[in-house]
């Protein structure tokens, strides 16, 4: 008699899987990518490709070492060392994403359990990281859009082309012009936040495709715009300060990349929303009152510790288990 | 616009077989037709080895418990009793009857010839009792005592039409072929009950069955059609009342606690047949169908009929057959064999090939906390369950998963979250039952 293959309900699952879904997030991430490159020349992508080989390396190192099986087809350590590199300025060194990408992966994710464990933006961590331990190569120099640099551009003789970052510009006032470039991606700054605009084809894809939901991404960037308004720093009307703000610096990438990180998020949309809006709150308060010029990168990074607790107090009312229950 | 419910996922739904008419199969060789198809107590054999039966003949009844006759569904010879492990495992007497072929009808039945309001509702549910009828939907809980269980108590009596899991097209089929039938159940049931209205739920994939009624009713003030939208699970109970009147069932409580009972259509279609000809349940609607079967199709089935004898009526199975269902693919029951048989709660044989499994790690993307019919946090209970922390399952509410299965199929870590429920379920149950025990003491 043939014996027939007995597991328990349900007998179907649904196609989507880690890897497709960190597949979706690569494609929403390759807008702003190829933006950069034509920005900044191929010195972007190579950034990019060391800061993922040696975070897709550090974990399949880390599993051979501690005798797992390992994880690097979920797509996942791919999509950190892009997040990674979008986060550094086009003219680092090559080493600095390597350590970068090997902290990210071993001292954050790995040693926390792996995918789904962390309890820090891998990525975001990393780029913390980096930045309080080599701020010169950090901060110290971005590099003017449109000019190109070569694939194997050496960072010290990078020294010539650097421009200040909007970011410390913020006091001065901004013309419509330059919003519209900010807008577009025509200005300096990390690698991966300089195009909105290509963020935000990012956003719509990961929407349509039910990556993310639209929680997180509306909070932050509604609760920091309103904000922002309400307490415009320098001489600029309020609009016009609030929308040089949000088009500076990394709010965007965090909003739509680095706060929708699943690991690291709540997971619920009421714990989606209170986590949005107090990433966006403390954003502001570090871009005011702190002496480093970004504030996503810290808001994120605290507001991760808290997911626990939202997690917690946004416990959803089970079916039949609320006051209106039977009536 | 269609009545939903929060949650729930959006399926493929695979109703392959959907514009299959039914065909009545009558081929088997032998029938096995367990003493036990229902909620409740099992039935005792009324018939010994070499005894002629006839088709609708009472084979095995317990009077004392709740339970639900169980009758002949071919004509000819008692060839053995003899004790088998039913569908969920356990072990079951079955009357094996060998088939004649002839189908002769049971003498004793008879039809009821008097207008339906003279009956007495104890009359009616005493029929019901008689004829085995039990939820032919898959929940196989006896229908005369959820008659009982309503009687006063119900304002809303709402006939189940989802259909909601893939490839289950049989009562589709049924509403289609034997409209009437279901309606008259359905006065019968309005008339038992004392209700003043009843509602047919159908999901909005089902136009042609929407159309029809709105067709063939003729007293709309007492029947209605309420079209639900097409998600999985809206053919569970609580959130069809929910769909339809906003209500949510209290945790721990029944249907009848909100004033509403719900019925399959089948299940009303074989209460107006008993009262109308006093034929009792034979008769099962399969939907056989998946991609290890050469021919789906929908077929009336004589109960007893085997799993095998099934797949060669629908051209035989496919090489790579390695699952068989007996339900829907979300909440069906896996089977071992071809040898068992169908009872009167299957709904659909699914022959299905193998499927990958390889059990992953939980991103915590949270899909499992949006697709959660009873707004539970799956993907929290599974981790707490696979530490085996029961306790913290049980303050997120474990015991109110029903089971569903939206979690594990949605899950792109492939975590067997529903599994991890169950098993926490169970662990509780069994803390609680022991903690009993003690204070009983």
């Amino acid at each position: 008699m043939k014996l027939l293959k007995v597991s328990p309900s349900p007998h179907i699952r649904s196609s989507v899987s880690t890897a497709s879904v960190m597949r979706d997030v690569i494609i929403a991430l390759s807008p702003a990518l190829i933006w950069a490159v034509y920005i900044f020349g191929f010195r972007a992508l190579t950034v990019t490709l060391i800061s993922v080989l040696s975070c897709v390396g550090a974990e399949y190192a880390f599993c051979a070492a501690t005798k797992r099986k390992h994880s690097i087809k979920d797509l996942s350590a791919v999509v950190t060392g892009i997040i990674l590199a979008f986060n550094l300025p086009v003219s680092v060194p090559l080493w600095l994403p390597m350590v970068g990408g090997v902290f990210a992966i071993v001292i954050v994710k790995m040693l926390f359990g792996g995918i789904g464990k962390n309890f820090l933006n891998p990525a975001l961590a990393a780029r913390v990281f980096l930045f309080l331990s080599f701020p010169a190569y950090m901060s110290g120099s971005f590099v003017k859009p449109a000019h190109k640099l070569s694939a194997f551009a050496i960072s010290t003789s990078l020294d010539g082309v650097s421009s200040a970052t909007p970011l410390t510009l913020i006091h001065e006032s901004v013309s419509d012009n330059m919003l519209v470039d900010m807008f577009y991606g025509n200005i300096g700054g990390c690698l991966g936040e300089v195009s909105k605009l290509c963020l935000l084809l990012g956003l719509v894809y990961l929407l349509v495709r039910k990556v993310i939901t639209w929680h997180i991404p509306f909070a932050y960037l509604s609760v920091f715009f309103l904000i922002s308004f309400a307490f415009p720093m320098g001489e600029d009307e309020a609009i016009r300060y609030a929308l040089s703000a949000l088009l500076s610096g990394g709010v965007v990438l965090g909003a739509v990349f680095m706060a929708t990180d699943y690991s690291t998020s709540p997971l619920t949309a009421t714990g989606k929303l209170i986590f949005g809006a107090l990433c966006g709150a403390l954003t502001v308060f570090f871009r005011y009152f702190s002496n480093y010029p970004e504030g996503a990168s810290f808001a994120i990074l605290i507001m991760n510790c808290f997911v626990y607790y939202i997690d917690r107090i946004t416990q959803p009312v089970k079916f039949g288990g609320g006051k209106n229950a039977g009536k | 616009m269609a009545y939903t419910f929060l949650g729930g996922i959006h399926l493929d739904e695979r109703k392959n077989t959907a514009a299959m008419a039914a065909e009545l199969y009558t081929d088997p060789k032998q029938v096995a037709i367990p003493m036990q198809q229902h909620i409740g107590a099992p039935c005792k054999p009324l018939v010994s080895v070499g005894d002629t039966v006839t088709v609708g003949q009472c084979i095995g009844e317990n009077n004392n418990a709740l339970c639900c006759s169980v009758h002949a569904s071919v004509s000819g010879t008692v060839i053995s009793l003899e004790e088998r492990r039913g569908i969920t495992g356990a072990p079951i007497t079955h009357v094996v009857i060998e088939n004649d072929f002839n189908y002769t009808p049971c003498p004793d039945m008879q039809g009821i010839q008097t207008p339906l309001e003279s009956l007495s509702p104890e009359e009616i549910i005493e029929r019901v009792r008689a004829a085995g009828i039990v939820g032919m939907g898959g929940a196989t809980f006896p229908a005369y005592a959820k008659i009982q269980s309503a009687l006063g108590k119900v304002k809303h009596l709402i006939i189940n039409c989802a259909e909601c899991e893939p490839y289950i097209t049989a009562n589709h089929r049924l509403m289609l072929e034997e409209p009437e039938a279901v309606l008259k159940g359905i006065k019968i049931l309005i008339h038992t009950l004392g209700v003043r209205r009843a509602v047919i739920a159908v999901e909005d994939n089902k136009p042609d069955v929407i159309e029809l009624l709105e067709k063939k009713i003729d007293d709309k003030a007492l029947i209605s059609v309420k079209v639900l939208k097409t998600k999985y699970p809206q053919g569970d109970e609580r959130q069809i009342i929910y769909a339809l009147y906003g209500k949510e069932i209290p945790t721990g409580k029944l249907p009848a606690d909100v004033g509403c009972v719900l019925f399959n259509p089948e299940t009303v279609a074989c209460i107006y047949r008993a009262l109308s000809t006093g034929m009792p349940v034979v008769n099962k609607r399969v939907t056989v169908d998946g991609d290890a079967i050469k021919k789906p199709r929908n077929l009336i089935v004589p109960i007893g009929t085997s799993f095998a004898d099934v797949a060669e009526a629908c051209g035989g199975t496919r090489k790579k057959l390695a699952r068989l269902i007996s339900g829907g693919p979300m909440m069906g029951q896996a089977q071992w064999s071809l040898d068992y048989c169908v009872t009167k709660g299957t709904g659909a044989l699914l022959f299905l090939s193998d499927m990958k499994e390889e059990i992953g790690q939980c991103i915590r993307c949270g899909k499992c906390v949006r697709a959660c019919q009873m707004h539970l946090m799956p993907a929290l209970l599974a981790a707490y369950s696979e530490k085996e922390k029961y306790e913290e399952c049980e303050k997120l509410g474990a015991l109110s998963c029903v089971e569903c299965g939206c979690c594990t199929y949605v899950c792109p870590g492939k975590v067997p979250i529903v599994q991890y429920i169950r098993n926490a379920k169970g662990a509780i149950n069994e803390h609680r039952r022991r903690v009993g025990e003690k204070g009983g003491k």
